[in-house]
């Protein structure tokens, strides 16, 4: 612990923290599960972006088969298949990949962002602004994010970038109470009096001293950002109101029980499920075994620091 | 005294959210494209007829006397017509209403005692075989994406096996026959059965993991040490001293995953076609029914600001070290 108390002092500090944290990082099972199934994710998603390459057949979304009419189970065509009209599952499988990782890590991007920066603001000024913006909190944290964005898309036609914005501004209050917490005890510590006394102003106070010191808790609560992210764009697209003109996981799974073959074409309905959870699950045991890094706590007794 | 003040106080914030969310709604529906007519009503209507409704809608007046009406009318109970069933909402709402109080309390219930009982176990073990089984299915049910989970339980429970019926919540030939109660009774259990093992297993993981974590906090106390120096046996401490401390954080998550909770409890109803209040909104905002959906929201919105209080209050009630 108190290692990690110690102020930074160059840019070799961040190195060194940072291979001692992947030292401790790699030995964790659930962490090198977790980030070998985020890497086979990775290249699905660095796939999609070749396979249309190879001709107009393969485009996820209007690249139907011409001598398909029907779903077709795998060939050596279409690896996993074909949809209703022809369109070759794998390659939506890809796209797929691709749109996960867009939503997941752009919503949790913002919505660490705007929580960290109103966290830091709301800890170090307190009185009335600290009151107001954790009451403006709480409503968004009561409220179902799947449930608002469902009643906005009822007035709007959402955009994929759209709804990455919704679910990040339904996702900050979490992640502002916990910089928050983090931010109110760093402020009573001696340096940052110190550094107040030599004359620096608030803003350099926050953004050079306590940013540093809870950007790790941020990143950490990132991962579970993109988790839960993740899963609302895909339970919204299933739904039927996602962007129509991106192909992702949540709407194969649409398509797949909308157009009656959910009974009949378990190659079809299976893949993009498989695929939701094991993303979901490896950024949460991404983020788990972070969290042992960050919190030396939560190590086994015997490994120490 | 001091927990009476703190109800008042409570009762007081959650009114004004309440309003304020009300507000925010009414605002966001009029800044919504097109008017309401347009998007509702068929391209038949006559000018004449439009003219008609939108006067009776209230829709010709100022937009602060429309704010004036719709407080008003919501506190009179008059929530509007549905524009697909013509009906009241307010009696559609009450009609779907039980079906999802039946689910979602067994269920919520059912996983709470389940998890928290599995999480003490697997906490007391910790770092044996049952401990790694029931920590990696907890998670795996944890992330599990809940629509496609429960289209895998209907296809094969419902579809393969065939045990039990595809959706809906009673089968309609049983009930016009003169059937006895207990068998209406065992025809809506059978129709639940799908959809609470969906919620069930969601919730389940949640449960599992937070009483595990928690109870490994507990394990590390002083007291427990000092029950185990009293001699007591391993049942009793386990029991009786770690997990009624450690259950009182998982008691605080069923509050705080209760918005969770309703986003997988509407996707499962939309699923199993159990007629309830999630179904019910996301009919409605297929199908541009605003009354509809906007008093769904707001039932789901006002369940949600009064369970958080109950879960204040219980916790309070639990843990007498806490004092409002």
């Amino acid at each position: 612990m108190k290692n990690t108390k110690k102020r930074p002092e160059n840019k070799n500090h961040y190195v060194e923290r940072f291979t001692k944290g992947w030292a401790i990082y790699i030995k964790n099972p659930m962490g090198k599960a977790g980030l070998i199934i985020l890497l086979v994710f990775m290249l699905m998603a660095i796939a999609s972006f070749f396979v249309p390459l190879l001709g107009p057949v393969y485009d996820p979304m209007t690249g139907a088969d011409p001598n398909i009419t029907y779903s077709t189970g795998p060939s050596f065509q279409h690896w996993l298949g074909t949809d209703f009209i022809g369109r070759d599952l794998f390659v939506q499988l890809l796209e797929g990949a691709k749109v996960a990782f867009i939503v997941g890590l752009s919503c949790a991007f913002i919505s660490v962002v705007l929580g960290t920066a109103i966290g830091m603001i709301s800890g170090y000024a307190g009185g009335i602004i600290d009151t107001l913006l954790m009451r403006v909190a709480d409503i968004f944290m009561v409220l179902p994010s799947l449930v608002i964005l469902l009643i906005l898309a009822s007035l709007w036609e959402l955009s994929i970038w759209v709804i990455i914005f919704i679910i990040a501004i339904m996702r900050w209050p979490s992640v502002s109470r916990i910089i928050r917490s983090q931010t109110l005890s760093l402020k009573s510590r001696p340096f940052i009096e110190a550094s107040r006394v030599a004359g620096a102003s608030n803003f350099r106070i926050i953004f050079k001293h306590i940013m540093p010191n809870v950007l790790p808790l941020a990143f950490l609560y990132m991962t579970f950002r993109v988790t839960s992210a993740i899963l609302v764009e895909a339970a919204l697209s299933f739904l039927g109101f996602g962007d129509p003109g991106q192909v992702s996981w949540g709407m194969m799974l649409q398509w797949v029980w909308s157009s009656g073959h959910m009974f009949q074409a378990p190659y079809w309905l299976l893949p993009p499920g498989i695929c939701i959870s094991l993303l979901t699950l490896s950024f949460y045991m991404l983020g788990r075994a972070m969290d042992e890094v960050l919190d030396p706590r939560l190590r086994k007794e015997g490994e120490g620091e | 005294m001091k927990t009476k003040k703190f109800i008042f106080n409570k009762l007081i914030e959650i009114t004004i959210l309440f309003f304020i969310i009300l507000t925010i709604l009414f605002f966001l529906f009029r800044a919504a494209p097109g008017d309401p007519i347009t998007r509702m009503v068929d391209p038949n209507l006559t000018p004449e007829d439009i003219q008609h409704l939108i006067a009776q809608m209230g829709l010709d007046q100022p937009a602060w006397k429309q704010y004036i009406i719709y407080i008003k009318n919501f506190f009179t109970g008059n929530l509007g017509h549905s524009f697909h069933y013509g009906a009241p909402v307010s009696s559609i709402i009450l009609n779907r209403m039980p079906c999802t109080i039946l689910l979602f309390t067994t269920s919520t219930l059912l996983a709470a005692f389940v998890g928290v009982f599995l999480g003490k176990i697997a906490a007391w073990k910790k770092g044996s075989r049952l401990d790694n089984f029931l920590s990696i299915g907890a998670l795996l049910c944890h992330t599990l994406f809940i629509p496609w989970f429960a289209l895998l339980v209907l296809w094969i429970l419902a579809y393969k096996v065939g045990w039990f019926p595809l959706g809906g919540i009673i089968s309609p030939e049983l009930w016009i026959r003169d059937t006895s109660i207990f068998i209406k009774v065992l025809d809506v259990l059978h129709h639940m059965f799908l959809p609470l093992l969906t919620l069930f297993i969601i919730h389940l993981g949640s449960y599992l993991l937070l009483m595990r974590s928690s109870m490994l906090g507990v394990i590390k106390e002083e007291y427990i040490i000092t029950a185990r120096a009293k001699g007591l046996s391993n049942k009793v401490i386990r029991d009786k001293h770690a997990a009624r401390n450690a259950a009182l954080p998982v008691i605080t998550s069923v509050g705080l995953s209760l918005a969770f909770s309703i986003n997988g409890g509407a996707l499962t109803e939309q699923i199993f076609t159990w007629p309830g209040i999630g179904r019910e909104l996301i009919f409605a905002v297929s199908n541009n029914d605003y009354p509809l959906a906007q008093a769904c929201f707001l039932l789901i919105t006002a369940v949600v600001l009064i369970a958080n209080l109950i879960v204040d209050l219980l916790y309070a009630y639990m843990d007498p070290r806490i004092k409002y």
